[in-house]
């Protein structure tokens, strides 16, 4: 009946930026809505001509004032846009307030328009703006009712009640429509913007997955060759022996790096709450004396533990290996850690000369006091070391600590998988 | 621990006959002149995807079987798997780039005897071939505490029946190896012959391939294709 304006301003029930769907939906109610108006101006139209023709109908001119006012307005909501700001809003409202009073006061007037506004204010501030017309329109058509002589008490009360009930009803119900639509939107919206997130992560995981692929098929496979070549070059005689060897060394550590950083999934993240994961701590201590001698560090399970707890243990093993490269002449060592009948074993062992183990001796030679530092490290955390040595038959130290209560103790498939193991084969 | 290698020994035994299974060609290059530098391993054909390498298996044979089991296309894992399905008794060593890949435990419970770094030295290669080929388990360190967190895991967890834990001594063993001792000095330090050691370590290859086979019949009956496991 009448073409719609598209709308010039966003929806007032629409939180945050113009959304095309909320917008689309509340467009089509508008319409809708001002189609209603229409439909009943023309009716009011035909009831007044029908009334001056015939002559009958009390406050004729009073009728005929109202038809025009709407019919202006109603012209006026078609070209300017449904009524979305406050103001207009208002305005609707008062015009159908008077029209409400006006079919109180002529009965054969009375007209169906005033529920427009009721629904205007449903659509434009869902289901609260619905029922505070509807209410408001309601209140009018009440109170002026109570005023209306001659009528018996009960249909007077009846009669007065009918119209608030089919107001609030209105304006109520379209502002449900409106609202349901503005929150399908959001939906709609957030679960475009999950999707395109989705794609994202799927992408950053694919590129890694192919740079992991990569590196493992080139620079890893490089590395290691070289490693195990450099290394037999070294043992060539007519070589420097020493420089190819260091030369292995470094591959050999940048290739432990390279792995470490490919194993770490992105979605790793940093260590679950305060634990952390004793085999990283390991690791960089077996990394720190790594061109003085071969380490593997060999951790079963995945062992987290508060920070302080890997802090003071990382830093005995570290201890331990510099006096491996310091005192033991050793070409290998081997750090392993275990929780075993709840106490954290962690074991460090070289392949060195070895010793007569007597603290009475090592006292007097002066030699006591690493040993004393690693022992007060375990004795702080609760716990105590063992050592044991041959002359000949290399060192094995041996850190036992209690599991902290509550520390996590994952002895689980997944732990011992994702990191490397720098573990020199050997059977 | 060494295989004997008298001079008598490599005249009067056939050499060797090696599958090696790895997508980079200068790899199989150096591990074939590792192995046929002695005379008493001879590389009988070259895979570089696991395809390929079920089919040169069925059609050759080989006492053993090298393989690297990160290649191109079908995963390594599936090769083992698949030739232990078709020749059972395959002897299989992984050859791998990176040690504590989830793939490692996974092969040695699909039928692996153990696994070997890329960067060991040839003669560490000759001598885990050879050791695999007698029938012994090659248990690195790192392979030797993933088997332990299986096995403490199945335990946690209360699953599967008292005969497929490890006993005491083996899983004493077990630690020594994962603590970086040869069979020889686990030998020393607990008083018992090498040939024991070895025991218990075959042992504990064993359980491990029998849970393998297990968890992988009962996934086929739950996926109802039970046809997968022929045993």
């Amino acid at each position: 009946m009448s073409p719609a304006p598209a709308p010039p301003e966003r929806p007032a029930t629409a939180a945050g930026p113009p959304d095309p769907v909320a917008a689309t939906g509340v467009a089509a109610l508008a319409r809708g809505v001002l189609a209603i108006r229409w439909a009943v101006l023309a009716w009011m139209l035909v009831v007044v001509a029908n009334a001056a023709v015939s002559g009958r109908g009390t406050g004729l001119g009073v009728a005929i004032a109202a038809v025009a006012t709407v019919a202006v307005w109603v012209t006026w909501l078609t070209f300017a846009g449904p009524p979305r700001t406050t103001r207009m809003l208002l305005a609707d409202l008062t015009i159908a307030a008077a029209l409400v009073v006006v079919g109180a006061r002529q009965p054969w007037f009375a007209t169906v328009y005033p529920v427009t506004a009721a629904l205007a204010w449903g659509a434009a501030r869902g289901v609260g703006g619905g029922l505070v017309a509807g209410g408001a329109l309601g209140l009018v058509s009440f109170v002026t009712g109570l005023t209306i002589p001659d009528q018996p008490v009960s249909a007077q009360l009846i009669g007065s009640l009918r119209d608030p009930v089919n107001f609030l009803l209105a304006g109520g119900g379209l502002g449900f429509v409106a609202t349901l639509l503005d929150r399908s939107a959001a939906q709609v919206r957030a679960a475009q913007v999950e999707q395109v997130r989705a794609t994202e992560r799927a992408a950053r995981a694919t590129e890694r997955e192919s740079l992991g692929r990569q590196i493992h098929d080139s620079v890893l496979q490089t590395l290691a060759l070289v490693h195990k070549r450099g290394r037999e070059l070294a043992e060539h005689p007519q070589v420097d022996g020493a420089e190819v060897g260091r030369l292995a060394d470094l591959a050999a550590a940048q290739e432990r790096t390279l792995r470490t950083m490919i194993l770490r999934r992105p979605d790793d993240g940093p260590p679950d709450d305060t634990r952390t994961a004793l085999r990283d701590r390991l690791d960089r201590a077996a990394d720190a004396v790594a061109v003085d001698v071969d380490t593997a560090v060999t951790v079963v399970g995945d062992i987290r533990l508060p920070a302080a707890h890997v802090h003071e243990l990382g830093a005995a093993v570290e201890q331990a290996l510099n006096n491996v490269v310091r005192h033991a002449g050793a070409t290998h060592a081997w750090v392993f850690a275990e929780i075993a009948d709840d106490q954290v074993v962690v074991s460090v062992r070289d392949d060195g000369c070895g010793f007569a183990f007597d603290p009475d001796a090592l006292r007097a030679t002066g030699k006591f006091g690493l040993l004393r530092s690693i022992q007060g490290r375990a004795e702080d955390l609760g716990g105590s070391v063992r050592v044991d040595s041959a002359p000949g038959r290399g060192t094995e130290l041996e850190l036992r600590v209690p599991v902290p209560t509550g520390a996590q103790r994952n002895t689980g498939e997944r732990s011992g998988h994702r990191r490397t193991d720098q573990g020199h084969d050997r059977e | 621990m060494t295989v004997s290698d008298t001079p008598a020994a490599t005249k009067t035994t056939p050499p060797l006959r090696v599958v090696v299974v790895d997508d980079h060609p200068m790899w199989r290059d150096g591990v074939r002149t590792d192995l046929e530098a002695d005379g008493r391993a001879r590389v009988v054909g070259e895979a570089a995807n696991a395809d390929d390498a079920v089919e040169i298996v069925v059609r050759e044979h080989p006492d053993l079987v090298l393989l690297d089991l990160n290649m191109p296309g079908l995963p390594g894992m599936v090769a083992i798997r698949r030739i232990a399905e078709r020749l059972p008794g395959t002897r299989m060593l992984v050859l791998s780039a990176s040690a504590a890949e989830p793939d490692v435990l996974e092969a040695v419970k699909a039928g692996a005897s153990g696994y070997l770094l890329k960067s060991a030295t040839g003669s560490d290669l000759v001598e885990a071939v050879h050791q695999v080929a007698a029938g012994e388990p090659v248990f690195s360190p790192s392979l030797a505490a993933l088997v332990l967190g299986e096995f403490r895991r199945v335990a946690a967890g209360g699953g599967g029946d008292r005969e497929q834990d490890l006993t005491e001594r083996e899983t004493e063993v077990l630690r020594l190896v994962a603590k970086g001792y040869t069979y020889a000095e686990i030998a020393h330090q607990l008083v018992i012959s090498v040939r024991t050691v070895q025991n218990h370590v075959q042992h504990i290859l064993g359980k491990l391939q029998l849970r393998g086979r297990y968890e992988l019949m009962r996934y086929a009956i739950h996926r109802g294709l039970d046809r997968d496991d022929d045993r």
